[in-house]
């Protein structure tokens, strides 16, 4: 680097010592990409390729073996709207989404708040935590269909307690058990993960503002909720958008569930992904085209829950904290306003002759200073923090 | 010295990429790509199979021609159907020198014929229709390996325990002896369903897809190839509904094979019979495994038919074709179809091997000492050419995943059969397949 800084600068540029300069400025412009572009090249092969390949495959009709047929224009995305068990596995795929992403963030939170706290041999409880992630989550679906099966461990219960009793296999038969049965495989894999995530987030958060407010007198689960919370907001952001998109895309625990794989008998547990799946390479060799439109059109659908939901996990993630902007101006004419209230103060003071603390107040936008001072919240908020304020940015 | 060093890294930089990218896109059609096959003899031949092989059948043929074979064993037919799908899907990428191709998806993997090498006849060597089967365009592109006729296996202690006869002529008699229809068989099964805790039969999709094996023009018009509107075709209707009627019945458990409680129906003692096509008389051994009782009845409805069976063939763009061919050839022969039959009941499709003694008078011990082999080869006899079935399309395979779909919603009480049928024929209109 420090000779590549130096080259431009040296003068006399004739015969050999232009080329090198060239060379130097080439080297200087080019190098870089070049050695950022084996990621680039091979995502525009396995990436960005098969994407706009797809829109060709979903304009035809296509057979798995003899390939391209005839140009069918948007007729596959019509034929696909036109299609019940299409509708079905949206359905599916958002009730199995619903019931893995609220207890989900739910027990991590919880867990991570627990991985926290001063443990003992806490590498250990971290790693516990991460076991369920290494099993394959083809390995994992083959033990629970044995768990939620007729004649597995859960269903005996279950008839035990008088419930279901005309249904032989109600994690089988019942649609919304079933989508409880996958959900239950997909947290399994994935609350320890994303709590060694939230844990991560958790460390960054200043020390000081849980010290200052335990002695305000704040406990735990205040602490937890106006501190903690707030203050891995971004982090929360991240981990509810990834799991969106993953968890929309669920496909291996549905397609283990059961011997078939096809989703059930009723379309029970059939989610998009699968759905796409046994169109394109189940049973019907001519039908790639319409599995094609189905990966536009839920690609589409993602992109719009994603949005919904980051707009929304941004509002949960700050409703303790609310985050009225405050303008720059504003800000400066609030500090002038309190410096020239002080000064006058202080003026006073030293007219009538009396000692004053009032000069602290100028140093006040210190944000260690604030859950204990009687300025309102609003005025600054918490998560202007320097600390979390680079959370932010990740 | 400087322009040296940057140009290289440059270059390497450069290189690196295109390496990186070259081995990325050759990985995987390595062993497949060159296809033709020079005749030059290999080390080793791959056999992609689901079955268990005799290990002495493999030593014969490395002792002959000095090449080890290997087994790509799969769990199942579906995965290796699978594999096979993706990779004639690629040029081949991934495939084994000799595949095993099942009847129910012959059809598919032979879109494009020429995928398949054309093997020399054989002549004489099977069963008439086993290898029309085989032939796609007046070309050989399958030997045969075992058929699929069909028999009923019934648990003897359970109908014993009902008060039925348990004897095999006995039970054949009880679901309608020679002139049995699946009427008379269903008809049994309500006699029995109503004397015992266990069911008749494990799903009444089993013998609903033997009904539909026979049937000359199921789905489709053998004419044209197209799909036939489901809502007027009244002979799978008619079927549809005797079997969703006993079905809402309770005469069956809704567990057919392949589902993941099948093994654990066997050890619980759930269903009495199970329609049992030769080849799953291994299978429901393993499942069945400690269970006495089981035995093979020499009957069935509607003459007798077949289900299954399947092809050694071998996908033209391996490198070995000639003597993946020679291998095809070695496993088909009579002998290999004995050696097979003992190892794991697949009954043959060769001529010679069924009249083989050791064939049709090996006692099974599972199945309560019954000359199991003699038994299919007397309902193979009895069938006749309408085992060969009717025409498969291209579309056979999905409509009947509809259709039995319906089956089971009745079966899990979800549907009454006429709500299964009309739901059935929905989705069939929904596809446009008749538009």
């Amino acid at each position: 680097m420090a000779s590549i800084a130096a080259a431009p600068r040296r003068p006399g540029p004739t015969g050999l010592r232009a080329v090198t300069r060239r060379a130097s400025r080439w080297d200087v412009k080019v190098s870089p990409y070049l050695y950022i572009s084996p990621f680039f090249l091979s995502f525009a092969v396995f990436g960005i390729f098969p994407i706009a390949f797809n829109v060709v495959v979903a304009m035809h009709d296509w057979h798995r073996r003899l390939g391209k047929g005839d140009f069918v224009g948007l007729d596959n995305f019509r034929w696909v709207l036109e299609q019940p068990a299409f509708w079905t596995s949206l359905q599916n795929t958002f009730s199995i989404f619903a019931l893995s992403i609220v207890p989900q963030l739910a027990l991590a939170l919880a867990i991570a708040a627990v991985l926290d706290q001063n443990l003992r041999t806490r590498t250990f409880w971290r790693m516990s935590v991460l076991v369920p992630f290494v099993v394959m989550p083809v390995a994992s679906a083959l033990i629970f269909a044995q768990v939620f099966g007729q004649f597995g461990l859960v269903t005996p219960l279950i008839h035990q307690l008088g419930l279901f009793e005309g249904v032989d296999s109600p994690f089988y038969q019942e649609r919304l058990l079933s989508h409880v049965a996958i959900a239950t495989m997909v947290n399994f894999r994935w609350t320890g993960y994303n709590a060694l995530i939230f844990l991560a987030a958790m460390q960054a958060v200043p020390r000081e503002l849980y010290e200052a407010s335990t002695l305000d007198g704040s406990g735990r689960l205040r602490q937890f909720f106006s501190i903690t919370i707030p203050n891995i907001r971004a982090t929360m952001i991240f981990v509810v958008l990834t799991m969106t998109i993953g968890g929309l895309q669920i496909f291996d625990e549905a397609r283990m569930f059961d011997g078939t794989g096809t989703g059930g008998s009723n379309d029970e547990w059939l989610t998009t992904v699968l759905y796409l799946f046994t169109l394109g390479f189940g049973e019907w060799p001519d039908r790639l085209g319409q599995a094609a439109a189905v990966a536009w059109l839920f690609a589409a659908v993602i992109v719009v829950f994603t949005l919904l939901n980051f707009a929304l996990t941004r509002r949960i993630a700050s409703t303790k904290a609310p985050r009225t902007k405050i303008p720059a101006a504003q800000t400066k004419r609030l500090l002038a306003e309190k410096r020239a209230a002080a000064a006058a103060a202080e003026r006073a003071a030293r007219e009538a002759g009396v000692p004053t603390l009032v000069g602290t107040v100028s140093r006040s936008g210190h944000p260690d200073a604030l859950p204990s001072s009687p300025t309102p919240s609003s005025t600054v908020p918490p998560t202007a923090s320097p600390t979390s304020q680079k959370g932010l940015d990740r | 010295m400087r322009i040296n060093r940057t140009r290289g890294a440059a270059a390497t930089a450069a290189a690196a990429t295109t390496a990186l990218l070259l081995t990325a896109c050759g990985g995987g059609s390595a062993d497949a790509g060159s296809g033709g096959g020079s005749g030059e003899k290999p080390e080793t031949l791959t056999v992609a199979a689901w079955m268990d092989f005799p290990q002495e059948l493999l030593d014969g043929f490395e002792e002959e021609n000095g090449i080890t074979v290997e087994i790509n064993s799969f769990p199942d037919g579906a995965s290796a159907q699978t594999v096979l799908r993706n990779g004639l899907a690629s040029n081949g990428a991934g495939l084994s020198d000799v595949h095993l191709v099942e009847l129910d998806w012959w059809t598919e993997m032979m879109a494009v014929p020429e995928d398949w090498a054309t093997l020399p006849e054989v002549p004489g060597r099977w069963v008439d229709w086993k290898q029309s089967q085989g032939t796609v365009d007046d070309e050989i592109k399958g030997y045969g390996t075992d058929i699929g006729p069909l028999a009923i296996a019934y648990d003897a202690e359970l109908l014993a325990a009902a008060g039925l006869p348990s004897d095999p002529e006995g039970f054949a008699e009880f679901v309608g002896g020679e002139d049995a229809t699946w009427d008379t068989f269903l008809e049994a099964g309500r006699q029995f369903t109503a004397a015992s805790d266990a069911t008749w039969t494990d799903s009444v999709t089993t013998p609903m897809q033997a009904a539909i094996n026979l049937l000359p023009a199921a789905f489709e018009d053998p004419e044209t190839g197209e799909a036939l509107p489901l809502a007027e075709n009244t002979a799978v209707r008619d079927y549809f509904m005797d079997f969703a009627t006993a079905a809402e019945e309770e005469v069956s458990s809704g567990i057919a094979i392949g589902h993941a409680d099948w093994g654990a129906g066997f050890q619980s003692r759930q269903w009495a019979t199970v329609i049992t096509p030769a080849w799953m008389t291994g299978i429901i051994e393993e499942n069945a495994a400690g269970i006495t009782g089981w035995t093979i009845a020499d009957v069935f409805p509607e003459g007798g038919g077949n289900w299954g069976g399947s092809f050694f063939s071998v996908p033209a763009a391996g490198p070995n074709v000639e003597w993946a061919t020679k291998l095809a050839d070695y496993l088909t022969s009579p002998e290999a179809a004995v050696a097979m039959f003992l190892e794991n009941g697949q009954f043959p499709s060769q001529l010679e091997a069924i009249e083989d003694p050791t064939v049709s008078e090996t006692a099974n011990e599972f199945y309560g000492g019954q000359t199991v082999g003699g038994i299919y080869g007397q309902l193979a006899a009895d069938a006749g050419e309408a085992a060969a079935g009717g025409y498969r399309g291209v579309n056979f395979a999905g409509i009947q995943t509809l259709v039995m779909d319906g089956l089971k919603r009745v079966e899990d009480g979800s549907q009454t059969p006429d709500e299964a049928w009309d739901s059935v024929v929905e989705e069939f209109d929904a596809l446009g397949l008749t538009d």
